[in-house]
């Protein structure tokens, strides 16, 4: 029995990250965390105290890039990150696994 | 955050374990604390002496088995260990182990749990017991220390007294930057948990003397044998640490994907962040 992956065991969450966010800095840092863990990224808002970033795929993934982003680079201080289901529309969302 | 002589401060002004105090003698140990050398002696009425660059005298206390010093101006006191205060318990020196790498991550290595199977296999850990469960991990403001707690591991070998594989939980605790403290499931008693310390001296940004201590309910087991088995451990970490790359521990993430698994490293990395220590740390990814 072969498992297979597909765009089921995809989901979609919004990711709100608090904190002192310095944007020029981590929304590049983002896009590169969540490009290289293959996920589906819109950024819905940013600002230095609140981004708000729409992920799809799959949950294990939203998962590490939440952890990811705990921590994120230097110039940047992660307070919280919240994770809530979301229906935003992926122009980019990738069609294969 | 990153200011750089806030950044060299931070970390000067800690208390870091420079030797043993069963060890103090006349001559002295020619040792260092990020990168400045010192000597570690006790002076002719048998007080504790530090010495550092042309012979400024460093602060001094005692405390847990070992002499601490520091190269600034500590403003709190050493972090407070009330089981050592604990009647019952065994107290034991392990001694010192020296590795090349950063003191900061041999701390992040303390705190990681998914090396059990791979690098204390048999002992700590042992395949296919490799999933490392959910815990928590998190800075606690009260007190402004990293806590993990709920770690929960099988282990085929929890300790020196331990007879048979037993689901051992742990707490870790980080309140300095280079010492961290390990609460362990005491097989004997089941209400205490056993105390395993790593307080870590550091030479220089990726040198480090490594000082483990134990204060343990276990009235059976001879001192060398629980000295051995702990040494035997820490060397087994040696050999990892010592071919980490890069040498610093990154505070940016950047180059790697750190799992739920990897709580515990976030939560030290980011209180690190927030306090600018980061001597022996990597800023930047690359
Ligand atoms: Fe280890």
């Amino acid at each position: 029995m072969v498992m297979v992956q597909d765009k089921t065991d995809e989901i979609q969450q919004r990711m709100t990250i608090l904190g002192e966010l310095d944007i020029a800095s981590f929304l590049p840092w983002i896009h590169r965390h969540a490009a290289k863990l293959g996920l589906g990224q819109t950024v819905a808002h940013a600002d230095d105290a609140r981004i708000e970033l729409d992920l799809r795929g799959p949950e294990a993934l939203i998962d590490m890039m939440e952890i990811g982003c705990l921590l994120g680079p230097i110039d940047v201080w992660v307070e919280t990150i919240a994770r809530a289901p979301c229906n935003a529309q992926f122009p980019n969302a990738k069609t294969t696994v | 955050m990153t200011d750089d002589t806030a950044s060299a401060q931070a970390m000067t002004d800690e208390w870091y374990p420079v030797g043993l105090i069963s060890q103090l003698d006349k001559t002295g140990r020619q040792t260092a604390l990020m990168g400045e050398p010192i000597v570690v002696a006790h002076d002719a009425d048998g007080q504790a002496l530090v010495t550092g660059h042309n012979g400024r005298r460093l602060p001094v206390k005692l405390r847990y088995g070992h002499v601490w010093s520091s190269l600034g101006t500590p403003k709190k006191d050493i972090f407070a260990i009330p089981e050592a205060d604990q009647p019952g318990r065994r107290f034991v020196d392990v001694g010192v182990v020296r590795v090349r790498c950063s003191p900061l991550r041999a701390v992040e290595n303390f705190l990681d749990i998914a090396h059990f199977p791979f690098v204390h296999t048999d002992v700590l850990g042992a395949e296919p017991h490799t999933e490392v469960l959910n815990y928590t991990a998190e800075i606690r403001p009260d007190v402004d220390e990293v806590w993990a707690t709920e770690v929960k591991f099988y282990q085929p070998q929890a300790s020196k007294s331990a007879s048979g594989g037993i689901t051992t939980e742990y707490m870790y605790r980080v309140p300095a930057p280079t010492c961290s403290v390990l609460y362990k499931t005491c097989p004997p008693r089941p209400t205490e948990w056993d105390v395993i310390t790593l307080f870590v001296q550091p030479l220089a940004e990726d040198l480090c003397d490594v000082w483990p201590w134990m204060a343990l309910f276990d009235d059976e087991t001879a001192m060398t044998d629980l000295i051995h088995f702990q040494q035997m451990i820490f060397l087994q970490d040696r050999s990892i640490l010592e071919n980490q790359v890069p040498r610093l521990l990154p505070l940016d993430p950047g180059m790697e994907i750190p799992t739920r698994a990897d709580l515990t490293s976030i939560a030290y990395r980011r209180w690190l962040k927030r306090h600018n220590y980061t001597y022996g740390a990597q800023l930047v990814a690359r």
